[in-house]
């Protein structure tokens, strides 16, 4: 270490100059945000060999010449600015933006803000208006549409949603894909992310791609979302403010249903069934639910024969969302503080269900001499109270409830669930096999509690003027406890002779997680000799993570409505999970910049972790990233005021994954049942573990154009990248006859090529009219090169019918399903005894489940205080598994049920097979069952009639703002005063064949009740309740 | 400020201090164990054989549903869509898949790792052994040639290829024998297997008689086989030269079922039955007996009927395989349900091997002169057998009607015994008639489902999806599940 400082001190001298006359100092901060800006240019005007930059604290000092009248200030990115010495000792700064320009400097890796100009990897910043445009209660699912190569998969639509955060694809099989957060500069989750509350964010920069995050180690190889929070700072005077937001939710959008038939089953009427296959609708009043006794108390039901308009939307309310934040901040050259506190409360579209949390957050910092300490604490608490998922004898979700309700039925009618003398009753109720969802919601609930405790402490020291040291320690913390709970049911079998009783249980879960990181860095700038710069950071990081989670269950409880443990009988069920692991790497990351326009960077990072085996436990990786400024090599590339920047871009960097928590060794678990009195048992893991297994090495090739035009006024970014994965940590399918069901083992090689394109600019600009359009392209596919000898695929989730798998030679993530034999024309093949399809062996290939390309619009329109903004996205070339119709087709609902009235039909297009390889179109043999069984037991078993077009156009945002002039307020005590109108997904369009639900859900949980691997993307929203758009207004008071 | 040098210095010594091995040893699960001893690994194997042969605790259905559903015992219930791929014989890659699956990745597993062990733990050795011969005889009995000289290597093979049935089917008895053999030469320091068998209590005497009640079943299945009679004749010389001859009662697993307990019902009970507050499941609704059963067993004036199936109040009544527009009064409380003879209480033994089908088996290895011994006697044992665990009392007067099929020596003496043996197994191990009935056409005249599109039921299952995933390299094609049957068949 100490041969290391007087190195650092050598190169400081060596870039030590002295002369002349008088010494001015001062410090450069940005107008915007009140953060120092390092690396600005400072010159006499006039004398541009009398010159410094400022130094990492935005500070510098100069000696100038007596003559000197006028010292310039330039940077990338901000207008250059001009100040007249007149004899002035200290000169601060402060350098307004160039519009546009601003997002060129870059906040990077541990929170070191760097010129773009030097960044050899591509970087995009959102800043806190952009994503606070329309008031989201996620910071998420605000970005949507805003960063190329940025995809957020909004999964379900509850009242506390999941959103998964992909940037450039997906390049692992098994590890994660999903992009690393950093708040503050420090590592910290996708849930901590979700737990912000957005209106505490002063940016987001995305580092996209591997490069950018080398130094983050091996969770940096998905890219990272560097997210600032308010500081205060450019704040002189305290402000308190107030942001506030009221919004409706409603379904956007139900499922295509037919309306042409109804109750009933093999065509006949049948007043009880689920189903809708019964006769074609007649309007006759009929009968529905059970024939009740005389002196019942109520008449047997009635209800025309006809089908209900919206009888399954009108079951969802409209949920609301109103949101609030109290904020204050204030700030100095020397200190300063940010403090928030939100409280958000959700209802959601599902009746009784609900959401509120509440925010805390403190963020304050204080600057004595060389020394500056900063806090930043944030602490959330939040309720979830939602209808539970295991509804029912068979345990289903509540959206099943809903779509097992015939066409006819009323179902927005029955909500007096426990009303004995009423039809929503449960001996009562219409339908012999599945409850009313109504009393679902009040017998079901799942009641969770969760709080997270972020703090952020670190110390800056300025060793030197060139050389600056930060210590930062981080918590991210989670814990919470749930219950849920069912309700037994009992059914007077007069009735409801088809009902099985419902049996009651509870259930009680707790979890912790504690995530401790310490980071040291050191930090310096130097002058190497004549036009040669070298900016350095060395540092160590070292991490601890703890997790502990422990379930309850008991099973039929003795007293009705009491829900505690001590209530079930039998021995209730249990277990607890912990899991610990550590980790800590040394990095260091050198510059060399020659003349500010040619900047080499060199990074290194030696890992260690506790996951993998002690003698294959730790590990280096490197990269090397070239950055080269044409416009300031070549005067001559600048064509006048058109081309005024262009910086190309070329890296490589390799980064490896590390294995799971106790993956490394094969282990056993207690079996089920066990213990039976006194004798246990424990069964061997159902994963077979590859003595050998090693860390997953991920490597990055980029290249990258960055254009600039008209002083920043439009600009233009390119990048393409390519990443091979191999030694791939994977587990793949074995044969279960190995006695494993998976192998866990390093396999193949998986190869991602990408595009992406920003293209941004201000289109009008006038004194009082400005239009922005923002408009982003990227484009990815990811190809498995190599599996291994003898395995073509790997399933990331099958049913054994249709499933997301790694197929050799093809894109990943691939659909999979069983489909129909086809002749060479592509006509379907039929059995000529039954007039029924025939289908290929196994499961075929059919498409890619994320995007060909994606393309993003933003735009703002703004005229005076008034500002119209919003962003668009269009997905396509990729398909989904639509689970839900498939799971529902038994039902008789589907569009395609009706196709040929309910009658036994000839298969259109299709041919017989008369002799090997001769295929005779089928023009007289009709399929039989067409009134019923040919849909659910021959179309239901051809998966592929379920995988879809994902295609989507989505408007996800649209505001309008207003911010009342100082004309009005002036005279007020008011600062600032915005109100607005806000709709997220106001808009959406799906292909024709797609008409169930939004392609980007997926399936958490499946039918069995197994957990959908997160990257099995493309398995899409079994039984997740319908998508929602929102619409509200917001209201910011400053004071 | 010179302070601060120093935190620094102490800080990078932390980080420096945090490099050394022991801060990155945390790598143990405190969840789970890495080994663990053999007494606690063998009652997980047996308790996942009731589970493959009976049905799992969840109601997956397993050998002795499709046996049934196979065999025309039971039928569907109106109200329920339930057996629909059955009524089909829709035998496709995800029919029953599971028994495939389960049968080597649950219970051959377990075993496996005993017969892993040392020789101080030869008795648990044996019984790995033991258990691993009477499992794979059921893979081949379903599936013809499956993995087995490559099989449960784990990580050593992910992908094992297929081996002979004929092949496999001959290693188990030398296999079988080897096991007999491993009990007799123990050390003298063996460790004793005590409750944590769950089938037989550590009785090594008892594991040697069921040794030899496998290889019975192993032969028994090649007797129709042409060519096979010297063969089959010397290892039932064996047998008998061995000594300890056959069981005695039916062999069954019981790790302590208990009826009011959800997760520790018996398999069957737990699907079929009530649930621990007693409620009667969905499955036993769903699941009633077939017309033709009913008729037969009325026919033949046999005392089991009210305990193969529960009497409704308004009589017996069953439903045709494969109906699809039932008449009125077909609902649940109309149709004969399982009876209290298979589902006797929660806490039952879950049936793996009937004393019934020991008796039958013997009483057709002496019909056709392979051992000594009446073969009337045997046969009327088996009867009794089958009477005893429904608790029908005493079987003689049903056997001593001179009716075909139920009296000895009325018909032919193979197709008495097969058919008395498709009875005595109903509801209990039924895949066994399914096996005769594929080597014997033994019970003649047995309906076949309604909406069945093939002039017979199928002979097989066919190679399950997971295989043909994970192991394409070695699954045979798929072979004609109507007409490919397995060797013995032939």
């Amino acid at each position: 270490m100490k041969k290391l400082t007087i190195f650092l001190a050598f190169l400081l001298f060596v870039g030590f100059q002295a002369a002349a006359q008088m010494q001015i100092t001062g410090t450069v901060t940005g107008a915007e945000d009140g953060l120092s800006i390092p690396g600005v240019s400072v010159v006499v005007k006039g004398n541009a060999t009398i010159g410094t930059t400022t130094d990492i604290d935005g500070k510098y000092s100069l000696t100038v010449p007596s003559s000197a009248e006028v010292l310039e200030f330039s940077f990338v990115g901000m207008k250059k600015t001009e100040v007249a010495i007149n004899g002035q000792s200290v000169i601060d700064v402060q350098m307004e933006a160039d519009v546009l320009e601003m997002e060129q400097v870059v906040v990077t890796a541990f929170g070191i803000k760097r010129e773009k100009r030097e960044v050899a990897y591509q970087t995009e910043r959102v800043t806190g208006e952009e994503l606070l445009q329309a008031s989201p209660d996620r910071a998420a699912t605000a970005l949507a549409g805003k960063v190329a190569g940025l995809q957020i998969n909004v999964q379900d639509n509850g009242v506390n949603p999941n959103s998964q955060i992909l940037l450039r694809g997906m390049r692992s099989i098994s590890k994660g894909n999903e992009a690393l957060i950093v708040i503050d500069g420090s590592v910290a989750s996708t849930g901590a992310f979700d737990d912000l509350n957005p209106n505490d964010i002063e940016s987001i920069n995305i580092l996209k791609g591997a490069n950018a995050a080398v130094l983050y180690g091996a969770n940096g190889s998905n890219g990272a979302v560097i997210v600032t929070t308010k500081s205060g700072k450019g704040t002189d005077k305290f402000t308190v403010g107030i942001n506030s937001s009221y919004s409706i939710t409603q379904v956007a959008y139900m499922p295509d249903f037919q309306s042409e038939y109804g109750t009933g089953w093999e065509g006949e009427y049948n007043p009880v069934e689920n189903t809708n296959w019964g006769p074609r609708f007649d309007g006759q009043l009929r009968q529905v639910g059970p024939t009740f006794p005389a002196g019942y108390g109520l008449a047997t039901q009635m209800v025309p024969y006809a089908p209900v308009e919206n009888n399954l939307l009108d079951f969802f309310e409209t949920g609301s969302n109103l949101t609030n934040t109290i904020y204050m901040q204030g700030g100095s050259d020397d200190s300063q503080f940010y403090a928030s506190f939100g409280d958000q409360r959700a209802e959601g579209i599902v009746p009784n269900d609900e959401y509120r949390r509440n925010t805390i957050r403190i963020n304050a910092s204080k600057k004595i001499g060389k020394v500056e300490m900063a806090v930043k604490m944030n602490y959330l608490t939040d309720k979830t109270d939602v209808v539970g998922r295991t509804i029912g004898d068979q345990d289903r979700p509540l959206y099943w409830f809903v779509l097992n309700t015939s066409a006819n039925i009323p179902l927005s009618t029955y909500s007096n669930w426990d009303d004995p003398l009423d039809y929503g009753y449960a001996d009562n109720y219409y339908n012999a096999y599945y409850q009313n969802p109504y009393w679902a919601i009040g017998t079901n609930r799942n009641i969770d509690y969760s709080n997270r405790l972020t703090g952020n402490f670190s110390i800056s020291y300025d060793i030197t003027e060139n050389i600056n040291f930060i210590a930062r320690a981080s918590a991210n913390n989670t814990w919470g406890n749930g219950k849920n709970w069912r309700a037994r049911q009992t059914y007077n079998s007069d009735l409801q002779s088809s009902h099985s009783t419902v049996s009651s249980f509870v259930e009680d879960t707790q979890y912790k997680t504690e995530n401790y990181r310490g980071t040291a860095l050191l930090n310096g700038n130097f002058d190497l000799f004549e036009d040669f710069k070298l900016k350095a950071i060395i540092g160590g990081t070292a991490t601890s993570y703890k997790y502990y989670f422990n379930y309850i269950r008991a099973n039929n409880l003795s007293i009705p409505g009491f829900y505690d443990i001590s209530n079930g009988t039998g021995t209730p069920e249990t277990f607890v999970n912990e899991a610990q692991k550590r980790t800590f790497g040394y990095y260091g990351d050198f510059t060399f910049s020659y003349k500010n326009y040619v900047f080499l960077n060199l990074t290194g990072r030696y890992d260690w972790t506790s996951t993998l085996g002690t003698d294959d436990r730790s590990y280096f990786y490197p990269g090397v990233n070239l950055s080269f400024v044409a416009t300031d090599a070549f005067e001559v590339l600048k064509t006048g005021d058109i081309l005024t920047f262009a910086k190309l871009t070329v890296g490589n960097s390799t980064v490896y994954n590390d294995l799971g928590i106790y993956e490394l060794n094969e282990s056993y678990s207690q079996s089920a049942g066990f213990p039976y009195s006194d004798i246990n048992g424990f069964f061997l893991a159902t994963t077979a573990v590859d003595e050998n297994i090693t860390k997953e090495k991920l490597n990055t090739t980029e290249v990258g154009v960055n254009l600039g035009f008209l002083q920043g006024r439009a600009s233009l970014d390119f990048a393409w990248f390519k990443t091979v994965t191999t030694d791939l940590i994977t587990e793949t399918t074995s044969s279960t006859a190995s006695g494993a069901n998976r192998y866990l083992t390093n396999i193949g090689e998986l190869e991602s090529n990408g595009l992406e394109l920003t293209l941004s600019g201000t289109v009008i600009k006038t004194k009082d009219f400005e239009w922005e359009l923002s408009a982003n392209y990227f484009s990815n596919e990811t190809v498995v090169n190599d599996i291994y000898e003898g395995l073509n695929e790997i399933a990331i989730y099958t049913t054994g019918q249709f499933g997301v798998y790694a197929v050799k030679g093809e894109a990943y993530p691939q659909l999979k399903a069983n489909d129909y034999a086809r002749d060479p024309q592509g006509r379907i093949i039929i059995d000529p005894v039954s007039g029924h399809p025939t289908t290929k062996d196994g499961l075929q290939s059919l498409g890619k489940t994320t995007p060909d390309y994606v393309v993003g619009l933003t735009s703002s329109f703004k005229y005076k205080g008034v500002i119209l903004s919003g962003t668009m996205d269009y997905r396509t070339g990729h398909v989904y598994y639509e689970e839900g119709s498939d799971a529902m087709e038994f039902t008789g609902r589907s569009v395609a049920s009706v196709s040929a009235n309910r009658q036994d039909f000839v298969i259109p297009n299709s041919v017989i097979e008369t002799s090997p390889g001769v295929y005779v179109e089928n023009t007289n043999i009709p399929v039989s069952g067409g009134n019923q069984s040919y849909w659910t037991d021959i179309y239901n078993e051809v998966k592929s009639n379920y995988v879809k077009d994902a295609t989507a156009l989505k408007v996800r945002e649209l505001s309008l703002s207003y911010e009342l002039p100082k004309s009005i307020i002036g005279k007020t005590p008011l600062k600032k005063v915005v109100i607005g109108l806000v709709a997220t997904n106001p808009w959406t369009w799906l292909p024709e064949e797609n008409r169930f639900a939004d392609p980007e859900f997926k399936t958490q949980t499946a039918r069995n009740g197994a957990a959908v691997a997160a990257n099995a993307v493309g398995i899409g929203g079994y039984m997740e309740s319908p998508p929602v758009k929102t619409y509200g207004f917001k209201l910011n008071i400053e004071f | 400020m010179k302070n601060i040098f120093k935190y620094i210095y102490v800080l990078m010594a932390v980080l420096l201090l945090a490099s050394c091995d022991g801060f990155l040893d945390v790598n143990t699960d405190p969840n789970n164990p890495t080994s663990v001893s053999p007494n606690l690994i063998l009652p997980v194997a047996q308790k996942y054989t009731a589970n493959v042969i009976q049905c799992t605790d969840g109601g997956g259905r397993r050998m002795n549903h499709v046996g049934n559903l196979m065999m025309y015992n039971w039928s569907q219930t109106d109200g329920f869509s339930w057996y629909t791929d059955e009524s089909k014989y829709l035998v496709t890659s995800s029919f029953y898949q599971y028994i495939f699956e389960n049968s080597y990745s649950n219970s051959l597993k377990q075993y496996n790792l005993l017969t892993e062990l040392d020789p101080m733990y030869d008795y648990y050795k044996a019984i790995g052994q033991i258990m691993k011969a009477y499992h794979f005889q059921l893979l081949v009995d379903f599936y013809g040639d499956v993995p087995y000289s490559e099989a449960l290597l784990r990580g050593g093979n992910p992908a094992p290829k297929y081996d002979d049935a004929q092949g496999i089917y001959n290693d188990l008895i030398v296999q079988l024998t080897a096991a007999i053999s491993t009990i007799n030469n123990a050390p003298a320091n063996v460790v004793t297997v005590g409750n944590d068998d769950i089938m037989f209590d550590g009785d090594m005497m008892e594991w040697k008689k069921f040794a030899n009640t496998v290889k019975l079943r192993i032969l028994t299945r090649q007797m129709s086989m042409a060519g096979r009679d010297a063969y089959i004749q010397a290892e039932f010389d064996a047998i008998v030269a061995e000594g300890s001859g056959f069981i005695t009662s039916d062999v069954g697993v019981n790790p302590g079922y208990l009826e009011a307990d959800e997760g520790k019902q018996n398999p069957l009970w737990n699907m079929m039955g009530t649930d621990a507050s007693g409620t009667v499941t969905m499955n036993n609704n769903a699941t009633c007996a077939t017309d033709y059963i009913l008729t037969y067993l009325q026919g033949t004036n046999d005392p089991r009927l009210n305990f193969i199936y529960e009497e409704p109040e308004d009589g017996h009544k069953g439903v045709p395989q494969g109906l699809l527009v039932y008449p009125d009064d077909y609902t649940f409380e109309y149709v004969s349900n399982i009876g209290p003879g298979i589902l006797k209480s929660g806490a039952m033994d879950a049936i793996i091997y009937t004393l019934a089908e020991s008796y039958l088996n013997q009483a057709e290895a002496a019909a056709r002169s392979f051992i000594s011994g009446s073969a009337k006697s045997l046969y009327e044992a088996g009867v009794q057998a089958s009477f005893d665990y429904l608790g029908a009392g005493s079987a003689s007067s049903y056997y001593g009607q001179a009716i075909p099929n139920v009296g000895w020596g009325i018909g032919d003496d193979i197709e008495t015994i097969i058919t008395q043996k498709w009875i005595a197994v109903n509801g209990i191990t039924a895949e066994q008639s399914w096996f005769d009935y594929n080597r014997t056409g033994y019970p003649a005249g047995l309906p076949i489902s309604l909406q069945a599109s093939t002039p017979d039921r199928p002979v097989r299952l066919a190679y399950p999806s997971s295989e043909i995933s994970a192991n394409g390299g070695n699954v045979p094609s798929q072979p004609d599940v109507f007409s490919t049957k397995v060797f013995w068949g032939n």
